[in-house]
């Protein structure tokens, strides 16, 4: 069996269009990624796709992505969920000693090839939700936000606060595709309504977006690179189907997959150990949420945390240090574009957004209206 | 960058059946024809559901204890729409609430009749029952300030 598993490779597209084909798209980053590390397909011993048949437009959809990928004549498995679900399953299959490499093909072109927001519709109840006929992907964050902001006392205003600073920081980032000159307070408060509290600014941007991640042991690991990423500990929890059934001020299912992970990275008080947060927060509030759900900020606090600085670079827990999900979003792919944006940091590569001394990462992903899913994988070097 | 081209696609969605166990949705809407709101209790740890599903949730069982919910209930979260979930813009807001019915776990959706300006977590609502009820999800009309 091996004795750890580490990130050793990464390639990452996205765009508002890619104006590409899903097998062009599949194709491009994997071969851009052989040819980087000078290998070949045959050195990868496990592909796990990561995509979604619905998104796809074909069942069992990796058909026809398995050979633009590599995997012609090899070893595939799929993850429909986040990213970090199939980056997890990555890490189960090399450490079952059965394999020295996995690599983990993500993509989602919602950005031109699907209506943005709407195709969530088609994960509700078609007994119950649908028949209702109120609720989608964003009347559902906006219902979940008031019910947030409100149990708290805090104000709209941090929804406000925290897309500033997740944007200015964006705008930085060359790896995002919002990136808005003067993106402050009140550039985001004057964005457009969309449901009422969240404005234009406080949703994520439809994205097209592919991601190829490569997973190796320790042994390979040293030959395929001099910075490895280790995989110190994950954790996963769903939350009831039902939406009305959900506590949607709080996410006890971001607690139980944090829980899990931090108990297997034997990180005992994460909230000073984790020297920077990657979080999948696809609108505003989400963010503060699931910072508190997951124990990185005193629940009750984050709206003095974000006033205090507490959040940004530089502060005493840096959350979405890459400008987070508001920058750029997919599904599937989104807890992959955490996942990198937290690797590049660990390696002191992030360059105008690098952080100082940053060696503990915790990355979120998630899945299902309102995050009923989370995903949670700890990072070091 | 390579040459692509646009093919038209779409899945036939309306060739779907789903079997759904009905027993927790008859009981609601039989409810409506009375003008009552009937859920499902689990008998372990006590959750009351609305509709009733056949299983609960927490405690893994079957559970099929109906119990009579109030109409009236408390605002828990809400959101002024300006456009319907296809992402048509409508040409009035319309609010749509969360609410809590006294006696009830779960949190019903509906659309609230008020204006955008008065409606707030906290805020207490019955509903607006159609005139004849005949057992459909339409015989709930609205939600009103009680
Ligand atoms: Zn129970």
């Amino acid at each position: 069996m091996a004795e750890k598993v580490a990130v050793v490779a990464f390639k990452l597209a996205c765009a508002p269009d890619l104006h590409t084909t899903r097998e062009r798209l599949v194709f491009n980053l994997t071969r851009g990624l052989f040819d980087e590390l000078g290998i070949d397909r045959h050195a990868i011993d496990s592909f796990v796709m990561n995509s979604n048949d619905f998104l796809d437009g074909r069942t069992i959809s990796t058909v026809f992505l398995d050979a633009p990928s590599g995997a012609y004549l090899k070893d595939e498995t799929k993850v429909e969920m986040d990213g970090v679900h199939a980056v997890m399953y990555g890490w189960m299959r090399i450490m079952s000693g059965q394999y020295e490499t996995a690599l983990v093909v993500s993509l989602a072109l919602t950005g031109s090839q699907v209506s943005p927001y709407v195709y969530t519709q088609y994960s509700l109840s078609p007994a119950y939700e649908r028949q209702v006929g109120l609720l989608n992907e964003l009347s559902g964050a906006a219902l979940q936000a008031k019910a947030y902001l409100s149990r708290r006392g805090y104000s709209e205003e941090l929804l406000d606060l925290v897309a500033a600073k997740d944007l200015e920081l964006a705008a930085k980032n060359p790896r995002q595709i919002r990136r808005l000159e003067n993106a402050g307070v009140e550039r985001v408060r004057s964005s457009g309504p969309t449901y009422e509290p969240l404005r234009e600014l406080h949703c994520y941007p439809p994205t097209d977006a592919g991601c190829v991640v490569l997973l190796a042991s320790e042994k390979k690991a040293a030959e395929l690179t001099d910075k490895p990423v280790w995989i110190k500990g994950f954790g996963s929890s769903i939350d009831t189907y039902f939406f009305g059934e959900r506590d949607l001020t709080r996410s006890p299912s971001a607690a139980d997959a944090a829980k899990r992970a931090f108990s297997m990275a034997g990180l005992t008080d994460p909230a000073r150990e984790i020297d920077f947060a990657e979080i999948s927060a696809l609108y505003a509030h989400e963010e503060p949420l699931l910072a508190e759900s997951m124990g990185l900020l005193p629940e009750g606090e984050a709206e003095k945390a974000y006033r205090a600085g507490d959040t940004r670079p530089g502060g005493s827990l840096p959350i979405n240090p890459s400008g987070g999900s508001l920058g750029a979003h997919a599904p599937c792919v989104g807890g992959l574009m955490r996942l990198c944006e937290a690797v590049l940091q660990l390696r002191g590569e992030a360059g105008d957004l690098q952080l100082d001394g940053a060696r503990t990462a915790l990355v979120h992903g998630q899945d299902g209206i309102c995050a009923q899913q989370n995903g949670v994988v700890i990072l070091g070097v | 960058m390579e040459e692509t081209r646009i093919v038209h696609g779409y899945w036939e969605l309306s060739t779907f059946n789903f079997n759904i166990e009905a027993r927790g949705i008859n009981l609601m809407l039989e409810g409506f024809k009375e003008k009552k709101l009937k859920g499902i209790k689990c008998h372990q740890c006590g959750m009351v559901y609305l509709p009733g599903p056949f299983y609960c949730r927490k405690c893994h069982v079957n559970i099929d204890e109906p119990v009579e919910i109030s109409d009236h209930g408390t605002v828990r979260t809400y959101t002024v729409q300006y456009a319907d979930i296809r992402g048509e813009p409508m040409p009035e807001p319309r609010v749509s609430a969360m609410v809590q019915f006294d006696g009830c776990d779960s949190w019903v959706m509906g659309v609230v009749q008020c204006d955008p300006k008065d409606i707030h977590v906290g805020m207490r609502v019955k509903i607006k029952w159609k005139e004849q009820t005949v057992g459909n999800m339409q015989d709930m009309e609205a939600f009103v300030p009680e």
